[in-house]
Formats: C-alpha cells, structure tokens, sequence
C-alpha cells in the first residue's frame, strides 16, 4: 500500500516537495514509513533524526492528526489511507 | 469591579460591539477594564495591536527592545516610513493615541528575560507575538507557572501556528508538543528565508480574536488544538494537542519548576548548573 507523508515548514524546503508517497507493506508501522521517507531524503533524514537515529524532540509524528506519542509511537501499525505528518515548531513572528 | 457605563462616545465608537448579545455593554466594558500584554511589534504583533486598540482593550502592554527597518514595513503594517531607526514601542504607541484614546499603551522596551519579565505589571493575557525561540520558551514557562492564558502564535514562510494555552492548571503547554527548542542554525529565521508579508497579518488577526474572546471569556478557545495555516495552498488543519504526561513543565514529574532552572538560549532546557 501506498502512505502520504505531508510536511511542514523548513521540513517541506529540505525534501523539495510538501507531500511524499512511500510504499509500505501490511502489518508495517509508522516508524517504518518514516524510514521510507528519509532513504529518499538523506536532508530531512539529520533533521528529523539524531546521530542515534533518535527522533529529535521537537519533530511531531501525527497519524490522521494526532501525535503517534499519543498511540503507540513510532511503533504504531499503519492503516490504509492514513495521512501522516512530520511538523517542527516555527519560531518567526 | 467594572464600570459598566460607556460614555456617549464610547456607546458610538463601540456600536457594532454593544449590539450583539454576546458582547454587549457588559462585554464592551470589560474589554475597556481589560488589560493584555503582546510580545513583539513586528509582524504578529503589528495586527494584535491594531484590532486590541481598535476593540478598546484599556491597557496594552507592548514588549520591543528593536527599532524600525526598513525591511519591516512590508509586514509590520503599524509602523511607517517615517518610523524608520526609532523604536518600535513607541512608533506603535503612536499608532495606537492615534487611533483610540481610550487605551493606554504602556510601552516596554526590553528584552524578556527571567529577570526582566519579573519587572512587568500584571495583565489579563499574554500574545506571544516574537520571534526567537529563547522568549517563546520564556514566555510558555512564565505563563504556565504563573497561571496566565497564553494565545501563541508563530510564523514561517507561508505557514503559521496557532493556540492557545489557558493555563488553567490542566495543560498542555507549548513544552507538550515540543519538549526542547530545536538546535540553533536549525529553523533559518525570516531574514534568511523570507516570509509573505500578509502571512503575519492573517496569523496575528487570529491572535487577536483569540484574545478578545479571552478577555470577553465568550466562545471556544484554541485550547488543546493547533491551527496551522498553509497560506500557499490555502487550508487549516488542525492538530490535536495533549497535555504530554513526560512534558517537564507541566508534565506527571515536572523537572521544571521555576523559570529561573531554565537557560533561554540555545535549546532552553535546564541550566547546567
């Protein structure tokens, strides 16, 4: 099946483009989508992600409008048609 | 106790307020006994200032410590030309005798810090209408230590984010959704990146609205939602935001406890010392 991530802000700006398709398989996760992601993105990959490969704090994962945090994390199995989302906070005013 | 009765004049100049039931005589004079501090009178703040002077808020604490560029005047719609080289706070007080004397602005031309932000009188709300992460995080903490409704608003591009902490004691707070300010040199500023001078203007419309709702305490709140604004594709969505039990401010076990723990610079977490 096939993901729409949607991204936010200087998100947006490093992957060239505000929406990106990845391909996942049934019974794969939110965490494995985002690795889809960040293969293709290798920008947005040291943005989102700590030299651990840990998610930077103040990166939000939102499947279908709500953080995954609020779920089962990264860990959070994937349904078809979720919308998912990666936004960081903006500081301009 | 608030003084109910609006002179003639008020009664005219606030017609369109006074006629509706949901904000009325009783609503227009609290507005007029309200009292709001906006942090920023650059390009959020331009548009809070301008619908609180006009909808009569009687004290407006106004927070600047920059002065006018030139560069600024296409956004910051309160300050003009003319104004360029003198400090905001006082090019915006100007605007505002200019348009309403029935509010008071009390300029304050600082930097917010833990120690300056101790120094402000007291007020009703606060609108967080800056640009640096350092006095966003000041201003959550404060906030939400002290108890006082916090209407956020920031900008980035084509994109804003909106809310609004009542800090009421149950959360969230701006910490809940991010814990830590990202890295400096991460999120380029709006000098490096540019940003759509009506953007600011459509955000800080909202931080405005919000504010007058919290004043006149009629209506729902952004509380427990995040608007965010995509003004190139034209939409709103809106995001989900829950108290986070992990938040250190105002989480299960708070690390957090006075503003003066924290290091508002770099990723405003916990001095080190």
């Amino acid at each position: 099946m096939t993901q729409q991530w949607k991204l936010f802000a200087d998100l947006a700006e490093l992957a060239g483009e505000r929406e990106v398709t990845v391909d996942t398989a049934p019974g794969e996760t939110v965490g494995d989508a985002l690795d889809a992601l960040l293969a293709a993105n290798p920008d947005l990959e040291t943005r989102v992600r700590d030299d651990d490969g840990t998610l930077r704090p103040e990166i939000n994962v939102l499947r279908n409008g709500a953080d995954v945090a609020s779920e089962d994390g990264l860990g959070t199995e994937l349904e078809a048609d979720d919308e998912l989302a990666l936004f960081p906070p903006v500081s301009g005013g | 106790m608030t003084d109910l009765r609006l002179s003639a004049t008020q009664l005219e100049r606030y017609s369109r307020h006074v006629i509706m039931d949901e904000v009325g005589p009783e609503g227009q004079a609290r507005l007029l006994a309200g009292s709001v501090l906006v942090v920023g009178a650059g390009g959020l703040g331009s548009p809070v200032v301008q619908y609180l002077a006009a909808a009569g808020v009687g004290r407006l604490g106004i927070v600047d410590d920059d002065v006018v560029d030139r560069s600024n005047l296409q956004r910051q719609v309160i300050h003009a030309d003319g104004d360029v080289g003198r400090p905001k706070v006082e090019s915006a007080r100007e605007f505002v005798d200019r348009l309403n004397p029935d509010v008071t602005v009390e300029p304050h031309e600082l930097r917010l810090s833990a120690d300056t932000i101790a120094t402000l009188p007291d007020y009703d709300l606060v609108v967080d209408a800056s640009d640096n992460f350092a006095t966003r995080y000041l201003l959550n903490d404060y906030c939400a230590l002290e108890g006082i409704p916090l209407v956020h608003g920031a900008i980035y591009r084509f994109e804003g984010q909106l809310t609004t902490f009542e800090n009421d004691g149950d959360g969230p707070c701006y910490r809940c959704l991010f814990p830590e300010a990202p890295e400096p040199g991460t999120v380029p500023d709006c000098a490096t990146t540019g940003v759509l001078g009506v953007l600011p203007g459509t955000v800080g419309c909202i931080q405005a609205t919000e504010a007058v709702k919290l004043v006149l305490e009629t209506g729902e709140p952004l509380t427990g939602r995040l608007l965010v604004y995509d003004a190139m594709d034209m939409r709103f969505d809106t995001v989900e935001v829950r108290q986070n039990p992990d938040c250190p401010l105002c989480g299960e076990e708070p690390t957090i406890e006075s503003i003066h723990d924290v290091a508002y610079e770099g990723r405003c977490t916990l001095s080190a010392d």
